[in-house]
């Protein structure tokens, strides 16, 4: 019996729907991974979990309970780390989290806790005076003190420097393996990919699938890409007419070319034979990144030029002049 | 809700360790936060030092012999302290509490939102009972302080003092949407009834109607109760009906209108 579940779960806020027919569950040690852009409504989703929201309709079930009108039983074996929670500046890190246990019927020895998330010498700092990443681990810390069979943790590393979120990674791997089922909301598609064992992609408040990263990944295997720049005009009728191409624009001084199997060597050998001289080519990975952007048809990134996330050609850069 | 509500087993909710955990978290709030946990107390007992060495330990015959100091500046300390308290200290750090998200950082846990709210209450009682305390000690020793003529109508009076304006200061708390303004509405609040029940020289300077109207806000009330109280006469009726209407009245309208969030 999964730990969770979620059936056709709707929820809006005047005129906007936010969650529009969610449903999945999550199994007893699993940790999904909601994934989304901003407004694609992950957080109103895991505020339902928690019973935060009312739902307008559908079923929510945490262990079996309604988390709205067992609110109070939920809480007790669910720990939630939301966006926009936080405490007052002037609170110790160590008495913050004995208040927080008293809360529960059974919890975590808080020193442990602190020692566990390494902030046992942070535990007479003010909470003012905490890093970004130490009040991230504190939050965290206070979603755990219960003791929860369940913990929801909602972009957790948002605003994190790069170590910072590698360290939160490393934590939520300890308390996975302590047992604990994990609802991961985030828009870090190296978290959900790192993390998760399966991912939910949310848009536009419904869910376009749900999946483990490699299935997710495999899903887009068809839209590879490869980028080339050239001196001389290209036939593009020709690379159109090439089984595995499966389309082509022009970005600039670039062409992009998309399709399947082996594209880059495809696409060179049909290049070379067209006496095209190719100054600079790309290949660019299949990510999670492509998944989304397959499953939504828009990228996660809402930079403009989001098409390409960073720059995920650096690594599959091929000199072709020096392979002519 | 429309639905069976079912009603969670007892254990479910935080019990009494839990309440002393908060109260004792919200008092460290209380007291680490310096400026709010002075003013409210120095402010008002050195205005009492103040008129006590201007003058107003003398006996007026025309009040039975009862000094200007318990007559009237004792009733007026405690009703600065405790409006100060109430208006503008306690409802800062309620709306401090939603806009940083400690309300919303509660609310996933088995306690409650309300419970910090309770605890900030109490904790204000305790800052006012310190504050009464401290000026009465410093009243009696140098300045001639005595007990209050009918201490049941004076107890009575100061009851009604914190429950209306810790009300009021509820419902700047359920209205103001940052910490700032809280603080500000709190201050002109604060001003305001204070001005009009004669905290500022007298109500009888005001103009006709704006005295008659200061004799009943809560600060004017609050004064007249505590001193009728303290010269040894019953309350006025009048006056303790202003302070429960204005507690009925503002705790009604912030239960209904506070955003948690």
């Amino acid at each position: 019996m999964p730990v969770i579940s979620v059936e056709n779960l709707r929820k809006r806020y005047g005129e906007h729907v936010a969650v529009d027919g969610v449903s999945f569950a999550v199994e007893k040690g699993e940790i999904l991974g909601i994934l989304g852009r901003n407004g694609a409504g992950k957080t109103t989703t895991v505020e339902c979990l928690a019973g935060l929201r009312r739902p307008d309709s559908g079923q929510v079930r945490v262990m079996g309970l309604d988390p709205w009108r067992d609110r109070v039983k939920v809480r007790q074996v669910l720990g939630s780390q939301l966006q926009e929670g936080a405490l007052p500046g002037k609170v110790r890190v160590g008495e913050a989290v004995k208040l927080y246990r008293s809360f529960y019927r059974t919890g975590a020895d808080p020193d442990r806790l602190l020692a566990d998330l390494g902030l046992h010498d942070k535990r007479r700092a003010f909470y003012d005076d905490l890093s970004g990443g130490q009040q991230q681990r504190l939050s965290i810390a206070l979603a755990l003190v219960g003791r929860p069979r369940i913990a929801i943790l909602d972009e957790l590393t948002t605003g994190l420097d790069p170590a910072a979120r590698r360290e939160t990674w490393q934590l939520i791997d300890r308390i996975r393996r302590g047992g604990v089922t994990i609802v991961l909301v985030t828009h870090v598609m190296e978290e959900a990919e790192r993390l998760c064992d399966r991912i939910a992609v949310l848009d536009r408040g419904q869910i376009v699938a749900l999946d483990t990263p490699e299935g997710l990944i495999a899903r887009a295997q068809g839209e590879q890409e490869v980028r080339v720049r050239t001196q001389g005009a290209v036939d593009q009728a020709a690379l159109n007419g090439l089984p595995e191409v499966t389309g082509l624009r022009i970005d600039g001084e670039h062409v992009v070319i998309r399709g399947r199997g082996n594209l880059l060597h495809t696409v060179t050998r049909a290049l070379l034979s067209q006496d095209v001289v190719v100054t600079d080519a790309r290949v660019r990975q299949v990510t999670l990144d492509d998944a989304f952007l397959t499953l939504t048809g828009r990228s996660l990134d809402e930079a403009p030029g989001g098409h390409f996330p960073g720059d995920p050609y650096e690594d599959s850069r091929t000199d072709l002049e020096a392979s002519r | 809700m429309t639905s069976t509500t079912s009603v969670p087993i007892a254990s479910d909710r935080p019990g009494l360790a839990a309440w002393g955990q908060l109260i004792l978290h919200e008092l460290r709030m209380v007291v680490r936060d310096t400026g709010g946990l002075v003013i409210p107390l120095g402010l008002p007992t050195l205005l009492m030092v103040m008129s006590g060495l201007a003058g107003g330990t003398e006996r007026i015959p025309e009040l039975g012999g009862v000094s200007a100091m318990n007559a009237f500046v004792i009733p007026s300390t405690l009703t600065m302290m405790v409006a100060l308290i109430g208006i503008v200290n306690m409802p800062s750090f309620l709306a401090s509490y939603r806009t940083t998200g400690v309300l919303r950082r509660l609310a996933v846990t088995p306690a409650a939102p309300s419970m910090v709210l309770v605890a900030q209450v109490v904790v204000s009682l305790i800052q006012t009972i310190v504050g009464t305390a401290l000026a009465l000690v410093i009243g009696a020793s140098a300045l001639g302080v005595v007990a209050p003529g009918n201490l049941a109508g004076t107890a009575l009076a100061m009851v009604l003092t914190v429950a209306a304006m810790y009300a009021l200061g509820m419902l700047i708390a359920a209205v103001a949407p940052t910490a700032n303004s809280s603080v500000a509405i709190g201050l002109v609040t604060f001003f305001a009834t204070m001005a009009l029940g004669g905290g500022l020289g007298g109500r009888d300077n005001l103009p006709g109607v704006l005295a008659t109207i200061g004799e009943y806000v809560p600060y004017g009330s609050a004064v007249e109760a505590l001193s009728a109280g303290w010269q040894g006469n019953a309350p006025n009726l009048a006056h303790l009906a202003a302070l429960a209407i204005c507690t009925v009245l503002a705790s009604g309208i912030a239960a209904k209108v506070f955003r948690w969030e």
